[in-house]
Parts: C-alpha cells; sequence; structure tokens
C-alpha cells in the first residue's frame, strides 16, 4: 500500500515543480516586458506599473515626474479606467450579438420554415377572466403546459404577445387544442377548450390563441386565429 | 473492551454518515451551476416563477408531511425569513407530497410567511436532484446555486445562516 502510495505520488512531484516554475518564469517574463515598457518612458524614477502604461498609451500627457505626485498618478489612471469600461462595453456588446446570432441559427436549424408551427398568445383587456394557465394539444399530444404568474399576465393585458410554442409539423391537416384555465366572472374557477384544424403547407404557420372579453355577454372568449 | 471495540465501527459509520448527510457540498450536481427554472402552483396566493425572483436570495425547501423534522425546519427557516425578508431574501417551500390533501393539511397546520408551492408531479424535485427531505437549496442574486443542506439540527443552523448572510451581503 505505501508503495502504491508513492508511486502515484511520485509522477506528480516534477511534474508540480515544473508548472511551478513556468508560472515564476511566466511572471519574470511579465515583469520584464512591464520594465522595458517603461523603461524608455521614465528610466530615471521607478513609477508604479499602472502610470507607466497610462504613459505609455497617452504619449502627449507630461512625463511623471514633473507633475506633482498624487495628481499626475490619478488623472491617467481615470483615463485607463474609462478606456476599460469602454473595452468592456464593447465586449459585452460583441457578447450580445453573438449570442443573437447563435439564437437565430439554433431557431433556424432546430425550425426549419418548411416545418415550422409557433403558437403565440395574447390577451385584451382581461376583465372577465384571470388567466392561471394554458394546456396545448396537437394532434392530441400535448405539446406545452404553461403556468402563469401575475407578472405575465399583466405583460399580457398590457400588450404582450408570448410565444408558447414552437415545433415541427409534417405537412397535411392537422388539430390544435388548446385548454385555458383561470378565474372567470365573479371569481369562479374557470376552464375553457378552443380548437382549430389547419392546414400545414411548406412555409411557417403561425397560430394565435387569443384572449378577449365579450363585453355583451360578460364572458371571456378564447379564438385561435390562422396567421396565413 | 471487546464489547466497545465492537461498537467503534457502527459509531464510526454513522458519524460518517451524519458528516456526509448534512451538507451535500461538492458532490451536489447543481453546485455552482444556474438553478433549474421552473413555475409551480401554490397552497395559497398565485402561481410562482423562480427566475422572476432575479436579484433576490431564494431559499427553496423541500418538504413533505412525511417528513418528521420538516415542520420543525420550516418553522426555524421561517424566523430567519421573517428577519432577512426585507434584506432581498426570498424563500419557498416545495411540497414533494404525493397525496395533496396532505400536503394542504400540512402546510395549514405550520403557518409559515413564505408561500408553499405544490410540486405534485414532482417535476421541480427531480430537477434539484432532492433525494433526501427536508432539504434546502440556497440561490444566490445572481440565480446560480450556491449551497445545498439536507438535514437539520441545531448544529447545522450555524452555517446556514452563515451562509445566508454572505448571500445577501453578495
Amino acid at each position: 500500500m505505501p508503495f502504491q502510495h508513492t508511486q502515484s505520488r511520485s509522477p506528480r512531484g516534477p511534474r508540480r515543480l515544473a508548472s511551478a516554475a513556468l508560472v515564476v518564469v511566466a511572471a519574470l517574463l511579465t515583469q520584464s516586458g512591464t520594465v522595458r515598457a517603461q523603461a524608455p518612458a521614465n528610466p530615471a524614477t521607478p513609477t508604479p506599473p499602472t502610470a507607466a502604461a497610462a504613459t505609455a498609451q497617452a504619449p502627449t500627457s507630461a512625463p511623471a515626474p514633473a507633475a506633482p505626485g498624487g495628481a499626475a498618478e490619478n488623472a491617467p489612471s481615470a483615463a485607463d479606467t474609462r478606456a476599460l469600461d469602454e473595452q468592456t462595453q464593447d465586449l459585452k456588446k460583441q457578447v450580445v450579438d453573438l449570442n443573437r446570432d447563435l439564437f437565430v441559427l439554433e431557431e433556424e436549424l432546430l425550425y426549419p420554415a418548411n416545418t415550422q408551427v409557433a403558437v403565440f398568445v395574447s390577451m385584451d383587456v382581461g376583465t372577465f377572466f384571470a388567466l392561471d394557465s394554458v394546456e396545448l394539444k396537437i394532434d392530441q399530444k400535448e405539446v406545452a403546459n404553461y403556468l402563469y404568474t401575475p407578472r405575465e399576465v399583466e405583460a399580457l393585458m398590457k400588450g404582450g404577445v408570448q410565444r408558447l410554442y414552437v415545433g415541427n409539423l409534417k405537412v397535411g391537416s392537422h388539430e390544435l387544442v388548446a385548454f385555458f384555465t383561470g378565474k372567470g366572472p365573479n371569481d369562479r374557477d374557470y376552464k375553457r377548450g378552443a380548437s382549430i384544424r389547419f392546414d400545414k403547407g411548406i412555409g411557417a404557420k403561425y397560430l394565435e390563441l387569443k384572449i378577449n372579453d365579450r363585453q355583451r355577454r360578460l364572458q371571456p372568449e378564447f379564438e385561435i386565429k390562422d396567421w396565413e | 473492551m471487546r464489547a466497545v471495540n465492537k461498537f467503534v465501527p457502527s459509531v464510526l459509520a454513522l458519524t460518517l454518515l451524519v458528516a456526509g448527510v448534512t451538507a451535500r457540498g461538492a458532490d451536489y450536481p447543481l453546485m455552482s451551476r444556474a438553478a433549474p427554472d421552473f413555475a409551480l402552483r401554490a397552497f395559497a396566493g398565485d402561481n410562482v416563477r423562480l427566475s422572476e425572483h432575479r436579484g433576490e436570495v431564494v431559499v427553496l425547501v423541500f418538504w413533505s408531511s412525511r417528513c418528521h423534522t420538516c415542520g420543525a425546519q420550516l418553522e426555524a427557516l421561517n424566523r430567519s425569513y421573517a428577519t432577512y425578508h426585507s434584506a432581498g431574501l426570498q424563500m419557498y417551500g416545495i411540497s414533494v407530497d404525493d397525496d395533496e390533501r396532505h400536503a394542504s393539511d400540512f402546510v395549514a397546520s405550520y403557518r409559515v410567511g413564505f408561500q408553499m408551492l405544490d410540486d405534485p408531479q414532482k417535476e421541480v424535485g427531480r430537477l434539484y436532484q432532492v433525494d433526501r427531505l427536508p432539504m434546502v437549496v440556497m440561490i444566490d442574486r445572481s440565480g446560480i446555486v450556491r449551497a445545498a443542506r439536507e438535514d437539520f439540527d441545531s448544529a447545522s443552523r450555524v452555517p446556514y445562516l452563515r451562509e445566508l448572510k454572505r448571500l445577501l451581503d453578495q
């Protein structure tokens, strides 16, 4: 057992040493690089690396020893921070753009236009119905079951449209059934269904589940709209 | 002496078991990962979606009416909730009971300030890999799982509160 222990440890020792040595060499190289960078800017007085780097970046500014101590160091560092901030913002923007491109690419790959079916939910007024959940079935198979929070309902009531489901369907005739659960008039539990038969062609198919208030009957109305 | 020696391995095993159970640290698969989002119905009140609480420290407490220590733990956690809620702490008790009626009775018998959610299909329990009750999962303000504990005793309260304060200070 002890033999195995030493056997397993022995190769790690030199590796650790080697990696430690590499780290030290890298640190030394970095330091020497910094020293070289600051040497032409200010050979006489050694300044902190940040100030030196800032001086190298802004060649028009006065040399460090000429300016009174702290103020000279503060001014370039503030500019440095601003530049770094701009760089960070730029990087963030690039990441967001890349993320958007990836999202679009993923959508195109997963749901090609010729098989894509998307179902949206919208709500108008909502006085007679407080939405709790929507269950969606396509060809008698449950594809989505979404539970709504008050914030989400509020967003829908403000005119927001939610993409509830996106999937693929083959060309032909299909049936979509949606069940809406929530509180109806007089705060009673309310469950209603709506269905539609639609033909899926070559292009993408968009369907909208609309929840409206029917003022005359003082009841909510559930409608499925087929966007051609 | 022989009798004492006989008990030593079992005591040691028990100690190790308890030590392993108290805190699911690095072995918890969701540790340092984004907390899986979910939406659940509450026993009383509005539906809850986890992602709507980004920016708050969220503590999820998984319980069942058949778990003996769960009630005491909920009461103890309720004290920390009452203290730190104003500092950005959000707490949810999640029932993984099979019988909804038992769960409702349990909720009625333990009056706590935070919302109790119903997970009848145990989907959220599976998402969070709950294999022991009670279980507490702590999520930081950016939605990352930072701690998971699978026990309840007086000794576990101190590390829990320490972790909670650390998360709230972030």
